[in-house]
């Protein structure tokens, strides 16, 4: 059930992973000059179609791997391939959902799901069409013109779901897309974004705080260590059977058993990251 | 923590001289100062003409007895009375024409080049770190210094005083347009960028519309001072202009034409800054309205 992480699953090809960081290495400089280790040779793969999360601590740089995957952010060491080609600039096949609210507040909401399709050229009644096909979808049709103010925390996030889906992207990058909402929602959500995916065979990463999201959506969970310069720390296989009924999913031995184990090996980085935290909070004192 | 950033009303950074600024934004604020519950805008604006029937009828019967001096405060009916003659004769129109023009011409030009160079300088960090100190030292100069040397330079017609207007104009447009442009959120550029914004796109759909609230607030400001600059040219030196006339009745100590020079500019700012209100009102119609 557990694996090595460096190895991988053999049975594809190197130039078939829609993403793969191979000793990536970010660094941030200070400041006050020196410089800070976000992760440290991050190696991970993800095959077309598969989808993985990513777990752990807080500040442990989930957001940096993200970005790295996405071309936003250039590795100070290592390399970011996608379907074989190196990234440079932004990763076209792939779409990004935030961890911040990043709709653009001076369009309506029509305008801000139809950009993607608008910016690539497609006539503005064809683009309007399918974005009114994407509101239906994520429960929106009837606030096609408010603005982004207008609406509650969770409409903006399936504005959002929206505006990064429509475009019709290889990779979905997801950024704890759901983790500001509230339980029914995010329920409500996660059902939608499995159906999607299952129907599209795209490849999905996917970060979030939470172990029982993580397990309950996806093929492969990876927990990174706690930071400064957090790497992989370990790697697991979901194998639970699909389509899976998210509602009673948690009560499915295998998810228990699963969730024992991998909680066993986040804990311990939790705990580090906040022992941290209070060592570093003496020392300020 | 970025997005309430952008969302707050931007105070201009670097507004210069003079107290064109005062007038223009008093009058904003005061409008989108939210009404008291309970309080009709029919009222409150009953209680405004009041206000200002006490104070010039306070200033008109003072004059009147003889307590304050009518030779510099000249009485408000006469006032009235010489806007009114300066009206009715066609004597103004002509210098208002001027004085528009010029003002029209070095906004035009001041918030062209100060938009364009705003977004350049914003988006090409090496001519920011170029160009930076001869910026700020060239702000940094009091423009009415410029005046003299704009008159010797380009005479006494109109291009002197729309030479003055743009040296004020510009500058505030330029440095609100590039903190406006460098403050947009990062995260909004990025999202534009995934979804595949070229250059041209981010300008359009992120960097402009981001920086408008910047670009507004120094419109407001500017087209004030844009004014200000042709009539404190005209009064230097010219040959026509509001500024010429105030200063030529000065000349014969005709407060009363000084006062009613004073009071036709006071509206034709006030008409102007009406509209800017209006463009403004459509433009940034997206905005969170900020009377909660
Ligand atoms: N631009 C930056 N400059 C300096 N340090 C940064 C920058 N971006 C991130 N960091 C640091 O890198 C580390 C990882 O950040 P990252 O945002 O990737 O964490 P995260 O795992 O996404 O955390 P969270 O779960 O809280 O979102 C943090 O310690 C953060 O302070
Ligand atoms: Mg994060």
């Amino acid at each position: 059930m557990k694996e090595s992480v460096a190895s991988g699953p053999s049975e594809y090809a190197v130039d078939e992973y829609a993403v793969e960081l191979s000793g990536c290495t970010k660094e941030f400089a200070m400041p006050g000059g020196g410089s800070y280790f976000a992760v440290r040779d991050i190696n991970l793969r993800v095959e077309p179609g598969r989808f993985v999360s990513i777990v752990g601590p807080t500040g442990s740089g989930k957001s940096t791997i993200l970005s790295m995957a996405a071309g936003l952010l250039e590795p100070t060491a290592g390399n970011v391939r996608s379907y074989g080609t190196p990234v440079q600039g932004v990763n076209r096949r792939a779409s990004y959902m935030f961890q911040q609210d990043a709709l653009l507040p001076w369009k309506s909401v029509i305008d801000n799901v139809s950009l993607g399709l608008t910016m690539a050229g497609v006539s503005k009644t064809e683009a309007y069409s399918e974005a009114r096909r994407w509101l239906e979808k994520v429960g929106l049709k009837n606030f096609a013109d408010r603005y982004p103010h207008q609406l509650s925390g969770g409409m903006r996030k399936r504005t959002a779901v929206a505006q990064a889906w429509i475009v019709d992207p290889d990779i979905l990058l997801m950024d704890e897309p759901f983790s500001a909402l509230d339980v029914q929602t995010r329920q409500i959500m996660e059902n939608e974004l499995l159906q999607l995916w299952q129907e599209s065979g795209k490849a999905v990463v996917f970060i979030t705080h939470d172990l029982d999201e993580a397990i309950a959506l996806s093929d492969e969970v990876v927990i990174l260590g706690a930071g400064p310069g957090s790497t992989v720390v370990g790697s697991y296989e979901i194998s639970i059977p699909r389509p899976r009924d998210l509602l009673d999913i948690r009560d499915d031995p295998q998810f228990i058993e699963l969730h024992r184990e991998i909680w066993g090996r986040l804990k311990i980085e939790v705990s580090k990251t906040y022992e941290a935290a209070l060592a570093e909070d003496g020392e300020v004192a | 923590m970025t997005m309430t950033g952008s969302k707050e009303s931007p105070k201009s950074v670097h507004t210069s001289p003079d107290g064109a600024r005062g007038q223009l934004t008093r009058g904003r604020s005061g409008k989108s100062a939210g009404r008291k519950p309970g309080m009709s805008a029919l009222t409150m604006r009953t209680a405004q003409l009041v206000l200002a029937l006490v104070v010039l009828g306070g200033w008109e019967l003072l004059g009147r007895a003889g307590i304050i001096d009518e030779f510099f405060f000249p009485l408000p009916s006469d006032i009235l009375a010489t806007v009114w003659v300066w009206i009715s004769t066609g004597y103004v129109f002509p210098h208002l024409l001027i004085t528009m023009e010029e003002s029209i011409l070095a906004f035009i030009v001041g918030a062209g080049v100060g938009l364009f160079l705003g977004f350049l300088l914003a988006r090409v960090r090496f001519l920011e770190r170029l160009l930076d100190p001869f910026l700020q030292m060239f702000n940094a100069l009091p423009r009415v210094v410029l005046a003299p040397i704009f008159l010797l330079w380009f005479g006494l017609g109109i291009w002197s005083k729309v030479a003055f207007g743009f040296t004020l104009v510009f500058f505030i447009v330029f440095f609100n347009t590039l903190e406006g442009v460098k403050g947009v959120d990062r995260v909004l550029v990025d999202n534009a960028r995934m979804l595949g914004a070229t250059e041209k796109q981010l300008l359009r759909h992120v960097f402009i519309p981001s920086a408008l609230t910047w670009i507004f607030s120094s419109l407001h400001i500017s087209v004030g001072f844009a004014i200000t600059g042709a009539v404190v040219g005209e009064y230097l030196g010219a040959s026509a202009g509001v500024g010429y006339a105030i200063a030529q009745a000065q000349g014969v100590f005709d407060t009363r034409g000084v006062f009613a020079g004073m009071f036709i500019l006071m509206f034709a700012v006030l008409v102007i800054d009406l509209l800017v209100n209006r463009l403004e009102k459509h433009l940034l119609k997206w905005r969170p309205s900020r009377s909660a």
